[in-house]
């Protein structure tokens, strides 16, 4: 399932991330997301979430909430 | 190197944090990630990095997220050059009860490792840092982990080397650091956050903190700062008009009227923009600029903007310069270009007495004239936004937004001041040298026929300004308003805004009904309207040509330093130009036929006009999709 749908405090690991950017992959893996890593959603905010990845905390939308796949 | 800049900036350091004989020079390089060069700032930092060669790297590194900073460390020690790790932010980790055992991480790394708090200033790491750098001078540094060989052009094998680098980091973070509060756990800034990100008082709370903002900077301490400074340099033009009283006409001119009086505003203005930054820094500093660009976001993205946008816009109606410079806290290229080359269109402060003076004199003071000025210019801003997108924005279709939340804290005041005085420094360098040279040219043409002889009043006409001015009248026949003293006030427009109404004054030999010093109408706004001979269709159009076109020379200059691309900003102006050409061109003659029932003057050669520059616009467009098209082919 994605980001949007995951319960707010839990820890889910990164099954993959869906898009053929390359520019936000590489992005998002400085970052500590990708696949194998614990992310956990700390909130749900307007229009996206706030994201809790290895130790820094970052605002994301939906799009990208949408194309992080996680189990 | 943790530091968010986006340039490389270098400075010698000072002796108090050396006490040794050799001339330190720091570099600093833009904040990175990683050392692959996927955004302009990261490539300012590995080509640095890969070809200038340095003695010694001073790594920044960001103890509150050590796995994620180390990744990149790991790979700058493989370069081969000695590296001293500052471990910065550590007070934030004391109080989160992190600790991090920096004597292991030496060890581990093979470099010295120094705790540092950057934000204050009696911070005895920065001159250990300093000491300890200059000590890894010509040593050989190793990389505590060192990537397999692997073909680099193969995506997958550097993926699957990075997760391993990855994986190394993550067992040293282990290892150095114990941590009591997880970053995910739920904290005050959530709660925070919960309110000032709301999806319903979010927008409100932002627009109660600008309006703040706006008063304090524009409408209170700004202008009692500027009063004061600017009290003085009339003193001082006073003492120089009266030292040059016996030179030439012509360097009296330039003198007094054109540099000093120049210098002057440039002085007048900068009070109201240093306290804008001081505020806004302090907005920085606590984290409330990070949780606005959430708020706004997902409205600028629909049209290509950056939820950043907004500080920018919001800026400029105080003052074009300081607007369009706090575009540069836009990270994507394409996104501040846009805001910058778009911010213009927010009518600035110099351009409320062009309003005030054609709201009296041909509307009756009525209100809705300025109200009208600041809504076409938001409508411009988002439709010149959809326009830059189509024609720039195809590498970027497809966006996501993502931006790192800090958390709250107290501001730094001393931070705030300084970094308001080196923007402010920036200010007056840049604009200032622009406002110069200008101001400077424009005073002597309006001054001077050809001859070089000084003109008399009542034969404007024959001045510089007049004859060069007459042809650009021609051109604005079609929006109503083609006398060369319209034009030429229009031209003086571009110095700075607000002499429009004093040109306007001057060249119609009305001055007994506006006050050149105050800019005001003084009554008898029938007389004027005659003496303008314009219809009030003309005169609206006139009046938005001035709003939307580009704006005071200052500004572009502040365009210049923050686009940083010859081909953008002409864009730009162009963009600008054409937006205010139409935009008259529509007002006016569509007014004509509401009120005269037939179209103006000149409506096929404006048609004209306007459908080629649409054409052009058109023609960019299919190229930026044929362009999109061949790379996603």
């Amino acid at each position: 399932m994605d980001l949007k749908k995951v319960h707010t405090g839990e820890e889910y690991i990164i099954k993959e991330i869906l898009t053929n950017d390359e520019e936000l992959d590489a992005f998002l893996f400085s970052l500590g997301c990708y696949s194998g890593e614990p992310i956990t959603v700390v909130s749900h905010l307007r229009g996206g979430c706030v994201v809790s990845i290895k130790d820094g905390r970052y605002s994301i939308d939906n799009a990208l909430a949408k194309a992080i796949i996680v189990q | 190197m943790g530091r968010r800049t986006v340039d490389k900036k270098e400075s010698s350091i000072k002796k108090s944090f050396y006490s040794g004989s050799e001339e330190l020079v720091a570099v600093d390089l833009p904040g990175a990630y990683s050392m692959s060069p996927f955004t302009s700032e990261e490539s300012i930092a590995s080509g640095y990095v890969k070809h200038e060669n340095p003695d010694v790297m001073i790594n920044i590194v960001d103890a509150t997220n050590l796995s994620r900073s180390l990744f990149f460390t790991t790979q700058l020690m493989e370069l081969g050059i000695p590296m001293v790790v500052a471990l910065n932010k550590s007070d934030v980790n004391e109080k989160r009860q992190t600790k991090i055992d920096a004597v292991k991480l030496s060890e581990k790394l093979g470099c010295p490792v120094i705790e540092t708090v950057s934000i204050t200033a009696s911070d005895k790491g920065l001159a250990k840092l300093v000491e300890s750098a200059v000590a890894q001078k010509g040593k050989v540094q190793t990389a505590p982990y060192v990537q397999d060989s692997i073909d680099l052009n193969d995506k997958a094998q550097v993926k699957e080397a990075d997760r391993k680098r990855f994986e190394y980091v993550n067992r040293l973070v282990k290892e150095v650091e114990t941590r009591k509060v997880l970053t995910k756990d739920r904290n005050i800034n959530d709660k925070i956050d919960v309110v000032l990100t709301n999806k319903w008082i979010g927008i409100p709370i932002f627009a109660a903190v600008m309006f703040l903002v706006f008063h304090i900077s524009q409408a209170t301490l700004g202008p009692w700062i500027a009063d004061y400074l600017v009290g003085w340099i009339e003193v001082f033009q006073g003492v120089v008009a009266e030292a040059v009283a016996d030179a030439s006409p012509f360097l009296q001119s330039l003198l007094v009227d054109g540099m000093i009086g120049g210098v002057g505003a440039v002085i007048g203005f900068l009070p109201l923009v240093m306290v804008m930054y001081f505020l806004i820094a302090i907005l920085e500093d606590v984290g409330y600029m990070a949780r606005v660009s959430v708020v706004l976001d997902p409205i600028f993205k629909r049209v290509g903007l950056s939820g950043k946008s907004v500080i920018p816009f919001v800026i400029t109606t105080g003052c074009a310069i300081p607007g369009i410079m706090a575009s540069r806290t836009i990270k994507n290229e394409r996104e501040r270009r846009a805001t910058a080359m778009l911010a213009p269109f927010m009518p600035c402060g110099a351009k409320l007495p062009v309003i005030a003076l054609f709201a009296g004199v041909f509307f009756g003071d009525a209100a809705w004239v300025g109200t009208l000025m600041y809504f076409v210019g938001i409508v411009l801003i988002f439709f010149g936004a959809l326009l830059v997108n189509k024609i720039a924005g195809h590498k970027t279709r497809k966006s996501f937004f993502i931006v790192e939340l800090p958390d709250y804290k107290a501001p730094s005041v001393k931070r705030a001041f300084l970094s308001m005085c080196s923007r402010g420094w920036a200010y007056i360098v840049k604009a200032g040298t622009v406002i110069l040279v200008c101001n400077t040219v424009i005073q002597i043409m309006q001054t001077f026929d050809w001859r070089l002889q000084v003109v008399e009043e009542g034969m404007e006409h024959t001045s510089i300004l007049a004859s060069i001015a007459s042809p650009f009248a021609v051109l604005l026949i079609p929006l109503g308003f083609g006398a060369w003293q319209l034009a030429a006030a229009a031209v003086t427009g571009f110095i700075a805004k607000e002499n429009v109404v004093g040109t306007l004054a001057v060249v119609y030999g009305i001055t007994n009904f506006i006050n050149t010093e105050e800019l005001v109408l003084m009554g008898g706004a029938n007389e004027v309207a005659a003496m303008l001979g314009l219809s009030s269709a003309a005169a609206l159009a006139y009046l938005m040509f001035n709003l939307f076109t580009p704006p005071c020379f200052a500004a572009i200059g502040a365009m210049n330093s923050e686009i940083k691309s010859k081909k953008w900003l002409f864009g730009g102006i162009g963009l600008q130009l054409g937006t205010g050409y139409t935009v008259a061109f529509l007002v006016y003659q569509t007014g004509t036929l509401i009120t005269e029932g037939t179209l103006g003057t000149g409506f096929i050669p404006g048609l004209i006009a306007v459908a080629v520059m649409a054409a052009f616009v058109i023609c960019l467009i299919k190229k930026a999709d044929r362009d999109a098209a061949k790379e996603y082919a």
